[in-house]
Formats: C-alpha cells, structure tokens, sequence
C-alpha cells in the first residue's frame, strides 16, 4: 500500500512536472480579454486580473500570477509590481527554472484586458478563461479508483447466495467525478437484490476504501467461477474525459448438485443388565438407513469382548477367523434390520459389546463405531465351589473314587 | 464254626443257591456292593451248570464259585448225556471242590426233573461221599407235574438214583405243592427260590448259634437219619400277638412245609428250632406244643435262638417215614414212562415208512 502510495506521488510529480516544465516548447496567446476579477488558466498556471485601479487619469493593473494545487489551494507566484513605472508595468513574467509565463498587456480598459500570453517550457494541456479569479480555478489532476470486489462466501452450493461488496478509493492526483459503477455479472449467477447501491459520484484523492455497493447473487451452475470484475466509470474535475478502473475478480467455487446418498443408524441394545459367569446375554444390532439412497458394502464387525465368549448369532452372521462378521452388500433406503448375537460371559466384570460398522453411501466410505451400555458379569451360580480349598474336593473325589472302585471290583466278582 | 459246603446244580440248583447268596447279603437288590454275607458258618458256595446263560444269569454269586461245563449249553433234559458228560467233567468239578478245603456238610441243590441237575446230583453225590466223610444232603425240588413226561420221569428216575448215591438225607421242595406262592410261573419261581434259601439260611444258624436250648450238626444227622430218607422243612413267622404254639403248629402245616404231607402221620422225626424275642418263646407252651408232636411221631430236637425285638419264627425239619405224593409221583412218572414208550414205538412206524420211500432210493424220475 505503501508501495502504491510512493508509486502514485511520483508519477503525480512528474505528471505536473510535465504539465509545470514541460519540456523547452513556447506557446502564445494572443488577444485574450479578460475582464478585472476573472483569469486565465493554462494548465495548473493561473493569471488573474486582480485589479483595475483609476489612477490619474487612467488606470493601473494588477496581474497576479498562480500556482494550482491539487488541494485546491493555490500559490501566488508573482504579481504586477506596483513600484515600476506604468510602461513597466505592462509586463508580467514568471520565470522559475525552463518554466517562463510572461503576459503582456495590449490593451487596457477600465473594465477589461487584453492581453497576449506567452509560455515557454510548458506542454499547454488545458487553457480557459475562468470568471471569478483563481478561487474559482480548478486543479488539473487525474482520478484513479482502485476498486474491488469481495465475497462473503468462496465455496458454495447450487442455490446458495452470495453476498457481493464492491469498494473504491481514489489514489489519483485529482477528483473522480461522476463516478458511476457497473457491478460486472458472470454467466452462471443470477442477480437477487441490492443491498446497498447509494454509493457517491464523486471520490477525494487519497480517500480511503469507500462501500459503493452491495448486492446477493445466486449461484445457479456448478464450477470454479473468477466473478467478472466491476467497472467504474468517472471523469475528472475538468475534463470530460471518462476515465475506468476495474476491480479484481473473486474466485467462487460452486459445488456440484448433490449426490442422493445414505446414512445408516446403528444401535447396539443388551436383553440383561447383569447376567452370571456362564450365563448367555443376547445382543440386538439395529441398522437403519435413514437416507433415500442405497448404502453399499456393509460390514458390521462385533468386536467380542476378551472376557465373553461367541455363542450363535442370527442367519446372517458369518464366521471368519473365528469371529461373527455381517456382511450385506446393499441396504435399501429406510431399510431396516436387526441382527441378534449371542455371547457366553467367561469372567467376572464390566463389559460392554463395540460394533464397527463400514459401508459406502454413495460418495464415500463411512466409518461408524458404536458402544454398547455397560453390563456386569457377577459369580456364577457355582463359582463359590471354586473359593474353596483344594482338599475339599479332593476328599469327596477320592470317596467317590474309592466306593466307584470298589462298585466296579465288587460288580466284577460277580460277572461272568 | 462249621464248615459247610452248598452246591447247586442246574438251572433250579443256581437259582436257589444264588438266592441264597443273596439272602446272606441282607436280601436287597444292591447288597452285595456294600454289605459282606451274613452266615454264620464257614460256607462256600458252588453253582454248576451246562448252560452259560443260567450261570450267567446268577447276581449274587461271585463268578469264581460258578462252574461251566464246557462244550454243552443244557442237556435237553436227557439225563443219560448228563450223566456221560458229568462223567467226563467228574475229575474238574470234584478238583474245584477239593480246593475249597475241608468241609463238616454238604447241601447239594437241583431240581429232579431237568437235565443237568437231575443227572449230575446222584453222581456226585456218591464221589463227594466216596472222597468224603461228611454228611451229604440233598435238596431237590420237585416238578410241577403238568410239566411233561419227561420231567416227571426224570424225577422219578433221579429221586430213585439219589437213594442210591448214599445221601444222608434228600430234603423235598414240591413246586406242585407250592406253586400258589406266587401269580404266575415266574414270581412263584421266585417265590420258590427264597422260602428255601431262608429255610436253608434258618438251618445254617440254627447248627451253628449260640442257644438258649441247643440244636446242632448231630442232631441234624440224627433227624435225617430217620424215616425212608426222605425229609421237608417247614417254617412260620408269627407277630407280636400270635402265640408260639400257633406259629409252631403254622410251621407244621402245608402253608408252612416245602413238600405235602401230614406230619403228624408221615413223620418220623423233627428237629424244631425257634427264633424271636424271649417274650414270645414261652417255655411251657413251646414244650406243650414239641410234646405234641413226639407223642405223634416220637424224637423232636427242639433248639432256641434269642433275638432281641425280634417276632417269632420256627424252623421245622422233618423227616418221613412214608409220602403218599411221593408215591403220586411215582405213578404219574410211570404213566409218563409209558407215553414216552408208545411215542417210542410210533417213531418206529415212521422208521418203516422211511424204509418204503427208501425204495426209490438211487432212481430219478423219467419224462
């Protein structure tokens, strides 16, 4: 920004350098009648007949000449020097540097002068004679906008609004005028509203970013679109001449019409809360598929817990490396299916059954995990047999050994 | 202690003897797994048979005390073949014997009408008597008589031979006589089979207890040594209210004998023995109702066993001077004797047809 600033002054420079200096080329005017109050301007030069003042019978001129500056404000840079003689009088000159502005009086009334001008080292790019004296002169600069164009929204769908901003500031040496701004519409958006369109015809060198519209376009075909840049269209204090700036062009990106997929819900419940070691709980996997489109390549992995033991499970389960696996190539839409599973609790705790589930929903794979509640495993209906001592049932073994012994013994002494 | 030998032979011998078996064990179905044989003498049982599946079918006796006469399965109750095989098997069955060591009795078990029993029992009654100086008896049951012929001359022929073999007695259970034991043939067979086995169990206690009035093996050779050699046994069990003359009297009559007969008449000596609690055995009346009896039939052995809480029960063992069934038998046998000849001789009908057909023997018919 700096930058630009530091680009826009020089050339500024030197454009008024150009139109100050120029190169060593001589222009004159002849003739020019200019009445006491009004000027003449000859690019950013301004001579003014401040006075006519009778004076012993006749009258005397005072001509002074100006310096414009983009400000508005302006500089005197010499003026009739009132000590010389009346013949010397007639003459008025500038002289800074190349740069000479003589005016020569020709003729002189009470009321008028005529006058013949001559330059030299100035490029004469605009001469007028200005009624009302240098207050009423303008400075001749060039505007230039920097305009651009914004988005709220870089990525979006078919149907989707977008909000549009387009700013301006002026870093030109002279006022835009007559600013008028054409919003730029691209092929594949339709326009909704303005916002905001009372935006100023006039921008002040070195103004800062000004809103000069708002406005909702609506996406209407898929793609990568650069939106088409916005033009202003302005002219300058003095010249009819239009000059234009254009914005940037945002890039938007509209997603394609979306592709009808599917989102399967997955509940896992238990039947029991608590069951015993050896005991049997039966799980239920319900899947559905909420969505109207397809889901493909279903798999649903119940992941058994170390503790538990697989027991049976519905038709559909498949068996593979010893574990239960469903596998369903397509669930219809709004499909629904339950899935029970039988598992035998092995030891004592809290467990709880995962189920992973995989499928494609038309775009992609989806991966989906799913925990059941939490359920406990307590002692089994004969798990006190095992707190006991290893010789309370070593005795009653070795009886019942000892009298199946002696039963088989005795029965044998009596077999033929 | 006495040492007594009871073998039983044939398919009635091991029946009775594996009864007997079981009896000793306190009688239940699965005694013998936890309870040891309650005799009180020395005794050592041996079951023979030629049929495997009869000795088989023993549940009581130990396999070691059953003997197999190999090569045969029954002798279709033809006593000549049986006494042939028991001829060529005499040396094992008396080795198996002879291992068992010394014995004071003998009881030796079979029915008179079948094969092995009724032709292996004289036979080796007269080798046990032969190698042995103890007393020999012999207990043999005797056959339904509607039977057949051949069981009832069997019987007659085998009662005759047993006379002959020197038992010291032959003890007479009549199936005819008891076959009202039991509804049908089976359960009367069982029936049957158990009255002996107490009768028998009763006898071994009664030789060999400690009594308040004393029976033993000497007076049991007296007893058996009277009458024609022929004895029964009786037996009757009364409870707490009966009195002890009525249940000696029970064990006199038929409802209590294994063999038909009246005592009082055909007896010719008795050995009484009584079992039960001192309050039932009154003195006076068992000896009121003992003289009864010898004033009928002369010499009655009278011994006492004391069991406390026990209800009565007597024992009587008689032998008989005459049988009049025995003579029944007899005369059924020899009318069976007969049919069997006639059949006989129709066979030989049948053998001169044999001859006419045989006159085409060696021809073949021409078309």
């Amino acid at each position: 920004m700096k930058m630009n600033r530091t680009i826009i002054h020089t050339l500024s420079f030197l454009f008024i350098t150009i139109l100050s200096i120029g190169v060593t080329s001589a222009d004159n005017i002849h003739d020019e009648k200019i009445y006491e109050g009004d000027g003449y301007q000859i690019n950013n030069y301004f001579i003014e007949v401040s006075g006519i003042t009778p004076f012993e019978g006749g009258v005397i001129l005072d001509v002074t000449i100006y310096q414009l500056k983009p400000d508005g404000s302006y500089e005197k840079l010499t003026t009739t020097d009132s000590t010389k003689s009346e013949d010397k009088r007639k003459e008025v000159k500038y002289h800074s540097g190349s740069v000479e502005i003589t005016v020569n009086e020709k003729n002189l009334t009470s009321k008028y002068i005529i006058v013949d001008i001559t330059t030299a080292g100035i490029v004469i790019e605009y001469e007028t004679a200005v009624d009302g004296g240098v207050s009423q002169a303008n400075y001749i600069g060039e505007p230039s906008l920097t305009l651009t164009k914004e988005v709220d929204k870089s990525n979006v769908e078919i149907g989707d609004i977008i909000r549009v901003t387009i700013k301006a500031k002026n870093d030109g040496n002279g006022i835009a005028k007559r600013i008028s701004i054409d919003q730029g519409f691209t092929p594949g958006f339709t326009f909704k509203s303005n916002i905001y369109a009372t935006y100023p015809t006039e921008l002040d060198i070195g103004s800062s970013f000004t809103q000069m519209f708002i406005y909702e376009i609506e996406a209407t075909n898929s793609g990568t679109f650069s939106l088409s840049p916005a033009t202003a269209s302005y002219s300058s204090s003095v010249f009819d001449d239009d000059y234009s700036s254009t914005s940037n062009s945002p890039s938007v990106t509209v997603a394609g019409e979306a592709v009808e997929t599917s989102e399967i819900d997955i509940e896992v419940t238990a039947d029991k809360t608590k069951i015993k070691r050896g005991e049997k709980i039966t799980f239920t996997i319900h899947v559905e598929n909420l969505k109207d489109g397809p889901a493909s390549t279903i798999r649903i992995d119940p992941i058994i817990p170390m503790s538990m033991t697989y027991v049976s499970g519905s038709e559909d389960i498949d068996i593979i490396s010893e574990k239960p696996v469903i596998q369903e190539s397509v669930y219809g839409a709004r499909y629904e299916k339950d899935y029970k599973i039988t598992l035998k609790a092995d030891e004592i705790g809290y467990n709880e059954l995962i189920v992973k589930l995989t499928y494609n929903n038309g775009t992609g794979t989806v991966n989906k995990e799913i925990t059941s509640d939490s359920f406990y495993v307590g002692k089994g209906e004969f798990d006190f047999l095992a707190e006991y001592p290893l010789y309370i049932y070593v005795v009653p073994v070795l009886i019942i050994v000892a009298i199946a012994g002696w039963l088989y013994w005795r029965r044998s002494q009596f077999r033929m | 202690m006495l040492n007594v030998l009871i073998i039983g032979i044939g398919q009635c011998g091991n029946r009775i003897l594996d009864s007997i078996n079981k009896e000793a064990f306190g009688g239940g179905k699965l005694s013998k797994y936890y309870s040891r044989q309650k005799f009180p003498s020395r005794v050592e049982t041996i079951a023979i048979n030629t049929a495997i599946n009869d000795l088989k079918e023993m549940r009581y006796t130990k396999a070691k005390d059953r003997i197999h006469i190999p090569n045969l399965h029954g002798l279709g109750a033809n006593r000549i073949v049986g006494k042939q095989c028991f001829n060529e098997n005499s040396d094992m069955i008396m080795r198996n014997i002879s291992e068992r060591g010394e014995f004071d009795v003998a009881f030796v078990i079979s029915s008179s009408s079948g094969g092995t029993g009724s032709s292996f029992s004289p036979p080796l009654i007269k080798e046990l008597k032969n190698r042995y100086d103890f007393p020999v008896y012999s207990i043999v049951v005797l056959p339904f008589r509607e039977e057949g012929t051949i069981y009832l001359q069997n019987s007659a022929f085998c009662l005759k031979e047993m006379r002959e073999s020197e038992t010291d007695g032959i003890i007479l259970a009549d199936n005819q006589f008891l076959k009202n034991v039991g509804g049908n043939i089976q359960t009367a067979y069982d029936g049957i089979n158990k009255m002996v086995a107490e009768r028998v169990l009763f006898l071994l206690e009664a030789l060999d207890s400690e009594m308040m009035m004393v029976t033993d093996l000497g007076d049991f050779k007296t007893v058996m040594a009277g009458g024609a050699g022929f004895a029964t046994i009786g037996f009757a069990k009364g409870d707490n209210i009966t009195p002890i003359k009525t249940v000696i009297r029970d064990s006199l009559s038929p409802s209590g004998l294994l063999f038909s007969s009246n005592v009082y008449e055909e007896g010719s000596r008795a050995m009484i023995i009584l079992r039960g609690d001192r309050k039932y055995l009154s003195i006076d009346d068992i000896s009121s109702e003992i003289d009864k009896l010898s004033s009928h039939i002369g010499h009655v052995f009278k011994g006492v066993i004391i069991r406390n809480g026990e209800t009565p029960q007597v024992l009587s063992v008689l032998t008989l001077e005459t049988t009049a069934e025995l003579d029944n038998l007899y005369t059924l046998a020899v009318e069976a004797i007969h049919m069997e000849k006639e059949k006989r001789s129709r066979m030989a009908i049948r053998k001169e047809a044999d001859a006419i057909f045989s006159k085409i023997d060696g021809l073949e018919p021409e078309y």
